[in-house]
């Protein structure tokens, strides 16, 4: 990869850095237009340019968002005024014992698929690494294929795959298995949610893994092989260590998202058998569905509570991301 | 290399080559194939890949049903809109937090930049309660709207745009360009690549979402094609070859734009300079 620092971006960051135009821009502006200065001039397009944007966020993610929190504060009711609870949901969220649940299903789910895709997905680049053009394009974007598909598609093919005549039940017959009721059975239901899942995730993280083997220096590898070190050494102490930033982040991320999931579990069992598919925001959408006006600031509260946790680790992510590249150039 | 070692190998890459391709596509080929089935072939004991006779019917039977061309059209229809209002938002924003200087800039970019940690159930509730008091509740503009501005791609956009190099619009400034002139004509053509990877995303969005429209839109002329298909599991969910083929259908022009527009797909990733 070409070393960033020898393109011209210097200037660039300059001009649009936060500490206004350089003053020689500013006097050759000047110069160039008598009436009306070129930075303010910019200033009026800027705003015009991010207006949109301002509004369109402000309206239907800061305001709702602002909202949420204003709400949560209260206990609405159909026959009353809403009344000031002060903190009172919040504690109601962090000592129901449903909650936790929901967060164990979460969490045990993206255990079920994001060491299950990042292992996947290195062993896919690494292959994929090895290819001819030709063949590397068409592997590229046959594992990107399933990322397109909707989770509720990939839900209707999966609960039909896991019907009782279907594909899964016929495929663990071979092995003399079965079969099984998959979505209806507590401790099948969850891996079986966590199929989907996987085949929907692998395909962006192995074409990330890969753009990211592809950027260290083939010579590494070249010396490796003449040392007589085998792939699994090569992978071990060339491969792995090189990634890691790009590890950390598939991690970290897989891991937000993933205990985000409902999309897959809401379509395929709605949270049963016995809530063992109830993720934390499946938890959360049904309670909104709840018509009641108590379930509704309730899980307002808790949707609340686990944006500050997964908004707080998305943040340190993009951080320590963008301040990988900032070093980088 | 040793003809007899590389023969061998060679092989072995094309078995795992077309191994790893078909297990992915798997799902998708069953989907595909069981649309193809009569009714009492999907569900068969004992188990069978391929129908014994190829048939239409499900295909035919689900694109004669109006409610599903309606839908397919009506999705079609509002992810085009959507893409397009996305690119010009988006792109609008990424180019002046890029490249130009205002005041408050700091302000603004953390106004733009916050939603993108934002997740979308923290929200879905208010969203809901916002757009029903500004009277947008079964309309197209509900379903289309409220996502149009998004953060990640403002900020993909961005990061492309910082890199390009700065001699180019001095020129065109020192010319007398204004700098919309410099957006339009020099910035906009210069982001094919990434307005695909960013277009395409949106329209993914779009196309696959359904949390959303489910609690926007009861108009049966607007509902989207993941409502139609979820609505006909719970009420026709016996009916497995026309779900198939209907699924099919509707995964089909999400597959045929990754297939078009491959190559910029692959390049996203590295744009998107996660690394």
């Amino acid at each position: 990869m070409l070393d960033t620092s020898t393109q011209p971006t210097g200037p660039v960051t300059q001009v649009a850095g936060p500490n206004g135009p350089s003053r020689r821009r500013r006097r050759r502006d000047a110069k160039l237009t008598e009436q009306v200065p070129r930075h303010l001039r910019a200033h009026l397009t800027a705003y015009l340019m991010i207006t949109p944007m301002v509004v369109l966020l402000g309206i239907f993610v800061i305001w709702p968002l602002v909202y949420a929190f204003y709400l949560s504060f209260f206990e609405m009711s159909f026959y009353k005024d809403a009344e000031f609870v002060g903190f009172d949901f919040y504690k109601y969220v962090l000592t129901d014992p449903e909650f936790y649940e929901s967060l164990l299903v979460g969490l045990k789910l993206a255990l079920m698929v994001v060491p299950t895709i990042l292992v996947l997905a290195l062993l896919l680049a690494s292959f994929l690494a090895t290819l001819s053009k030709r063949m590397a394009a068409f592997m590229k974007t046959t594992v990107y294929v399933p990322a397109v598909v909707s989770s509720v598609v990939a839900a209707i093919i999966f609960v039909f795959i896991y019907q009782d005549e279907g594909f899964a039940n016929w495929f663990i017959g071979l092995f003399g298995q079965g079969p099984l009721a998959w979505l209806n059975t507590a401790s099948t239901a969850l891996p079986a949610v966590a199929i989907p899942a996987i085949w929907l995730g692998f395909g962006v993280s192995t074409l990330i893994m890969l753009a990211g083997i592809l950027d260290i220096p083939e010579s590494y590898f070249e010396s490796a092989r003449l040392d007589g070190a085998n792939f699994w050494q090569r992978t071990r102490y060339i491969t792995i260590p090189s990634l890691r930033n790009v590890i950390l982040f598939l991690l970290v991320s897989g891991l937000t998202l993933t205990i985000q999931e409902f999309q897959l579990p809401l379509v395929m069992t709605n949270g049963g058998p016995v809530n063992a598919t109830n993720t934390p925001n499946l938890y959360i959408f049904n309670s909104f569905r709840d018509a009641t006006p108590y379930a509704t600031s309730y899980s307002l509260t808790a949707a609340l509570l686990l944006f500050l946790v997964i908004g707080t680790i998305s943040l340190i992510i993009f951080r320590v991301v963008s301040s990988e590249k900032s070093s980088d150039a | 290399m040793n003809r007899s070692w590389y023969a061998p190998r060679r092989l072995l890459t094309y078995l795992l080559v077309a191994g790893i391709a078909v297990t992915a596509l798997f799902p998708l080929a069953w989907m595909a194939i069981s649309g193809f089935k009569s009714q009492n072939e999907v569900l068969r004991s004992p188990f069978q890949f391929f129908p014994d006779v190829w048939r239409l019917d499900n295909y035919r039977l689900i694109l004669a049903d109006p409610a599903f061309v309606r839908a397919m059209t009506i999705t079609f229809v509002g992810a085009v809109i959507f893409t397009v209002a996305s690119l010009v938002v988006n792109s609008m924003a990424a180019y002046a937090f890029a490249r130009l200087d205002f005041a408050g800039k700091g302000l603004w970019w953390l106004v733009c930049i916050t939603p993108m940690f934002v997740p979308a159930m923290a929200i879905l509730l208010t969203s809901f309660v916002v757009v029903s008091k500004l009277g947008m509740l079964d309309t197209l503009a509900v379903l289309i709207i409220p996502g149009v501005a998004a953060s990640a791609q403002m900020f993909f956009l961005r990061q492309f745009y910082l890199n390009m190099p700065a001699a180019v619009e001095e020129a065109a400034l020192i010319d007398g360009a204004t700098r919309w002139q410099i957006f339009l004509q020099i910035f906009v053509p210069q982001s094919l690549g990434p307005f695909v990877v960013v277009g395409i995303a949106s329209f993914l969005g779009y196309w696959n979402s359904y949390v959303w429209p489910v609690l926007v839109v009861s108009n049966p002329d607007l509902t989207q094609i993941m409502q139609y298909l979820a609505t006909f599991r719970s009420a026709r969910g016996n009916e497995w070859g026309m779900l198939m083929a209907g699924s099919t259908l509707a995964a089909l022009p999400t597959i045929l734009l990754v297939l078009i527009f491959q190559r910029y797909i692959v390049n996203g990733v590295r744009l998107a300079g996660i690394k």
